[in-house]
């Protein structure tokens, strides 16, 4: 009771304090009010969201097979206990240390569920689709990013004049190339380059295409990070007898990871919006099916459920990417090594 | 006795005209302790970075435990020396992101190629001799100053140097931590290890230096032991700067 009374004297000390103060407060209740009314009425009785309902699988797997859907749904499913078990979990030693190993694992597990082989039935890669295509298409250009990112980093580094230039000369131009056009590159190219009876597949491609051009930035923020180590570092490392390759590896390449980690959620997050891009060069993946549902005539003109709801799960899966990554980075300054 | 360092005129410039060494020549023998002292820019830090290769010289010559350097700079030469001698600086650069064991253990598994539980097995040694053994799962900014100035002897130590370089180890610490760095290498004195200490310390300089080299603008003023050093300074340069020292 003394809350609301302590709330009501404070909204009144600083919304009506006086008369022009009070006009304006009430004008913008008014009109917040307004759109929370009508957007909560569209929400719940105006909106038919039978597109949605209707339609689930296709979001989450495309046009996988029926039949074999537990095959992507396990996947995310996995994913899914991962990022409770990394959050929430226990915080036993050999648990986190195998955490980190786990959650790359999930990569090859997610192919090879996918294209199936070795006891599962195959299935071509046309066929994949909706929010698992969506998140494979990141974990695997990240994933191939980082070391690229790396080794780009490094080599702007070096002091060998040629592989100075060329990093550089390379980092500059990926940086100046919009990504929808690396991307065209990718689908349209590619094909015409390669010799003839050599054909990689699309979804390989955009990874392909995704990875040149993440990395040009990834290298961006790893040298950032490797430039703020200070030169001390290098100087303890060599009195101690360690050799350029080990003060590489042991040294600088932790201290620059966990430096450039917001940087690089950063980047992560933003290849995950990024691949939508992919739906205009004709792969299935999480806006593709929105926009393919919306090519079916039984749900014409129903755009606002579909991207209302299709902005949610980019937001969620986002929001579990954003919080993943703040985790590991306490993890990274209390106890600075294990994950 | 043998020589563990012999410099003969050692001589480096950074820019043209100014000589941060000039014709530095010194012997130091095993077992003993050479205290190198002198005003800020006298290059007494450049002097012992050029023992283990951190810095190069133009002129002269370098024998370190019988390796022999000279201005060409040999690297394999240089790793050689430097898996035998082993370095303290004024900074501590401990890495960050490894615990206190992980420090310690880093060169003997990575360089000397040693096994991992026999390298902490001997990191705890040295850790319980340093008296810092219960921090050693603890990361390096969870330490103080003289903890972390420690751990970093106990690093240096961890190669069994057969030559221990000390870059003004206690410039960086606390006045009230300052006595746990200096008995720790007190102790190490004592055990015959070779040292070579930059510090400004009088009074370890005066009860653990079997010599001490006075420096001046690249130049070496004198090499003295510490009691005449202290007491009655052959040269005026040497006597202006203890005066300086002891006001304060």
């Amino acid at each position: 009771m003394t809350l609301i009374i302590f709330l009501f004297q404070r909204l009144r000390k600083t919304l009506f304090s006086n008369l022009s103060n009070s006009i304006i407060s009430l004008i913008f209740i008014l009109i917040i009010s307004l759109v929370c009314l009508n957007t909560f009425r569209w929400l719940i009785f105006k909106a038919n969201w039978t597109v949605v309902t209707s339609n689930l699988p296709l979001y989450a797997f495309g046009s996988f097979p029926p039949n074999e859907r537990w095959r992507p749904a396990t996947w995310i499913i996995i994913l899914f206990l991962l990022s409770i078990i990394t959050l929430f979990g226990p915080g036993w030693k050999w648990l986190r240390k195998n955490l980190l190993i786990s959650w790359v694992a999930t990569i090859p597990l997610g192919l090879y569920l996918l294209y199936g082989g070795f006891g599962l039935s195959p299935i071509m890669s046309r066929h994949w689709g909706g929010l698992t295509l969506t998140i494979l298409l990141t974990a695997c250009s990240s994933l191939l990013s980082l070391p690229l990112g790396i080794i780009l980093a490094l080599f702007r580094q070096s002091s060998l004049p040629l592989i100075q230039k060329l990093s550089s000369f390379y980092i500059d131009v990926m940086r100046a190339i919009p990504l929808i056009a690396v991307l065209f590159f990718g689908q349209l190219l590619i094909p015409l380059f390669l010799p003839v009876g050599i054909e990689v597949d699309r979804v390989w491609r955009a990874i392909f295409a995704f990875t040149l051009f993440v990395s040009a930035y990834i290298a961006e923020d790893i040298r950032g990070g490797l430039q703020s180590i200070p030169r001390t570092q290098i100087e303890a490392a060599n009195s101690l007898g360690l050799n350029q390759f080990q003060i590489i590896q042991l040294i600088l390449i932790p201290q620059a990871l966990r430096i450039a980690l917001p940087a690089l959620t950063n980047q992560s997050i933003g290849l995950f919006q990024n691949t939508s891009l992919m739906a205009i060069l004709g792969l299935v993946e999480l806006l593709g099916v929105g926009r393919s549902i919306l090519a079916n005539p039984e749900f014409i003109g129903q755009y606002i459920e579909v991207y209302v709801w299709l902005a949610c799960v980019y937001w969620m899966v986002c929001t579990i990417m954003a919080v993943l990554a703040r985790h590991l980075e306490q993890r990274m300054t209390i106890n600075q090594a294990n994950f | 006795m043998e020589p563990v360092v012999v410099a003969k005129n050692l001589t480096k410039s950074y820019t043209k005209g100014l000589r941060a060494l000039d014709n530095v020549s010194l012997t130091v023998n095993q077992g003993k302790v050479l205290v190198v002292m002198g005003p800020s820019g006298s290059g007494k830090s450049t002097l012992i970075r050029t023992f283990n290769g951190l810095e190069t010289f133009d002129k002269g010559e370098l024998n370190i435990l019988g390796i022999k350097v000279d201005s060409t700079h040999d690297e394999k030469k240089i790793q050689k020396i430097r898996r035998r001698v082993g370095m303290v600086f004024q900074q501590f650069n401990l890495f960050p992101h490894l615990s206190i064991l992980e420090n310690i253990t880093l060169a003997p598994v990575n360089v000397q190629k040693r096994r991992r539980a026999e390298a902490e097995e001997y990191g705890m040694y040295l850790l319980n001799q340093m008296g810092i053994d219960s921090h050693a799962k603890k990361y390096p900014s969870q330490l103080s100053g003289g903890e972390q100035q420690r751990v970093a002897i106990a690093r240096a130590l961890a190669l069994k140097p057969e030559l221990l370089l000390f870059d003004e180890p206690t410039s960086a610490l606390d006045p009230e931590r300052i006595n746990e760095v200096l008995d720790a290498m007190r102790r190490l004195a004592e055990q015959g290890m070779t040292m070579v200490v930059v510090t400004h310390e009088i009074g370890f300089a005066k009860d653990v230096s079997d010599q001490v080299l006075f420096m001046d603008s690249g130049k070496v003023i004198e090499t003295s032991p510490p009691n005449i050093f202290f007491s009655n300074a052959r040269h005026e340069r040497s006597r202006k700067f203890l005066n300086q020292l002891d006001k304060h």
